[in-house]
């Protein structure tokens, strides 16, 4: 039965690549403008359950239900994944070449968001890390997806473009009212950005956290400490 | 400019040498005619027009083998590179034919096409054929996964995926293909023009071999080898106009 509060339910999700079963039976719903980070150790299904609901993986078995009037799902990779023979701006409207609904009246306003308006002619071998990432969310959010999914976006630039990329992101967030879905390995990441933190191990949900704190949050708020403990022991 | 320096040392070495040699007399000017008497028919040739009407008639038989070549390579390798079926059907006739030297199908060749330009255009397209189909379908083959499933992110159909990301993404190795292909165009050139040719450089220099004149023979050799040079930096040249990416990758790396 579906659930009328989910934009997304997930239902007896599973997936193994030989013997090694990667997603153990998974539940879970999603709600509408939500923002929830998933952090689990290396190998315990998260990218592979991402790519699922991305329709990037075919499943074994299990149900992955989206609300009828909210069927577009974008991801941002781990990588920035950008087309080396397109600038800034034809990367971000890429979106565009298969789907003419895509108005590109929207770049000026996503180069601003992102702080990109003075690269827009550059090639991405031009670009630094954290400029290539915000490209790349600059593409899915073009893209005007009901989810965003996110695999480890951050993971591979320093501390300082980390902070500023989480900002944005956040910004980004309070403004599209998007549904997003953030894989991280990174404890402090999670909790500073998600309104609930799934902790998965070995294919499956161990547990949910809810973050009920104000945002901008600060890694050193001895709540956020607090729940930094309860993954950390669950994990 | 430091580079052009290193390049020239060596060809000014050789040059130096060749004259030590020739003015030593150690070889009778038949075997190896001086430097100076190169010069000389080399000034001839260019004076009555000679080098450039063989220049011209190969240049022509290279640009049309090529783009024959060109024609048939690159969508080959593009659908063998998309299409495990097509692939399957084409691979094993195309990897048989591919260990043939050109050379050794000149008698066929001959007895089906006869002694005019379509002989020497059939040589010079075996010849640049496979570098570029070859380079076509590992460029198409071996596109990145990861751009591949941005447009799968994007519910790009196979087409798409195919317009929007293979090609594009093979662009460059096309490229190399088509480098690569022009020199093999240019250097069967010989070969096709060994087939009772009447005007090209490669029957300037087996017309001057029954004349005993090795100097008019390395006239021959310096002006296809001159020729090729610029041929390459200009292909080169264009293909940085048309790869704006790939122009601005060189510029960077030569910061």
């Amino acid at each position: 039965m579906e659930n009328k509060n989910c934009l997304l339910e997930i239902r007896d999700l599973n997936k193994s690549f030989g013997d090694k079963q990667v997603v153990h039976n998974m539940s879970m719903c999603f709600s509408p403008a939500s923002f929830t980070c998933i952090v689990g150790k290396s190998g315990c299904g998260k990218t592979t359950f991402l790519k699922m609901l991305a329709g990037l993986e075919l499943m074994d078995s299990g149900t992955i239900n989206l609300n009828a009037n909210h069927h577009k799902i974008g991801m941002v990779f781990q990588e920035p994944r950008l087309m080396p023979w397109l600038t800034v701006s034809e990367n971000i409207t890429f979106a565009s070449k298969n789907d003419t609904t895509l108005s590109k009246d929207k770049l000026p306003e996503i180069l601003e968001a992102l702080e990109l308006t003075d690269a827009a002619n550059l090639y991405p071998h031009q670009l630094s890390g954290g400029m290539a990432q915000r490209v790349s969310l600059g593409r899915t959010l073009f893209f005007n997806p009901d989810i965003i999914l996110m695999d480890e976006p951050f993971s591979a630039v320093d501390y300082f473009t980390r902070q500023s990329l989480q900002r944005t992101l956040l910004k980004l967030f309070s403004q599209e009212q998007k549904t997003i879905i953030f894989v991280t390995h990174d404890v402090e990441e999670a909790l500073v950005l998600g309104d609930e933190v799934l902790v998965m191990d070995k294919g499956t949900i161990k547990s949910a956290i809810k973050v009920d704190l104000p945002r901008p949050r600060e890694a050193s708020n001895s709540e956020l400490q607090l729940l930094r403990q309860q993954i950390l022991h669950a994990l | 400019m430091q580079k052009l320096k290193n390049g020239l040392l060596f060809p000014l070495l050789i040059l130096l040498s060749w004259y030590l040699i020739s003015q030593a007399g150690i070889f009778s000017p038949y075997l190896l005619p001086s430097p100076s008497i190169v010069w000389s028919s080399f000034q001839e040739l260019l004076a009555d027009g000679v080098l450039m009407t063989h220049l011209l008639v190969s240049l022509k038989r290279v640009f049309f083998g090529f783009a024959i070549s060109m024609l048939c390579a690159i969508p080959l390798g593009i659908l063998c590179g998309q299409s495990k079926i097509f692939h399957s059907y084409c691979w094993p006739t195309l990897e048989f034919i591919r260990h043939i030297p050109p050379l050794a199908a000149i008698p066929l060749i001959i007895l089906w096409t006869g002694i005019g330009e379509a002989s020497k255009l059939t040589i010079i397209f075996l010849a640049s054929f496979f570098p570029l189909f070859l380079n076509t379908y590992s460029g198409i083959k071996n596109c990145d996964p990861k751009l591949l499933e941005v447009g799968k992110n994007f519910n790009f159909t196979q087409s798409e995926l195919n317009k929007y990301i293979r090609i594009p993404a093979a662009i460059e190795q096309i490229a190399v293909g088509l480098q690569l292909s022009l020199g093999f165009s240019w250097r069967a050139l010989i070969g096709a023009e060994l087939i009772a040719a009447s005007a090209g450089i490669g029957y300037l220099i087996l017309d001057a071999q029954e004349l005993s004149r090795p100097d008019i023979v390395i006239v021959g050799m310096i002006s296809i080898g001159i020729v090729g040079s610029i041929i390459d930096y200009l292909f080169l040249h264009v293909l940085n106009l048309a790869l704006p990416w790939r122009r601005k990758a060189v510029i960077s790396d030569g910061k």
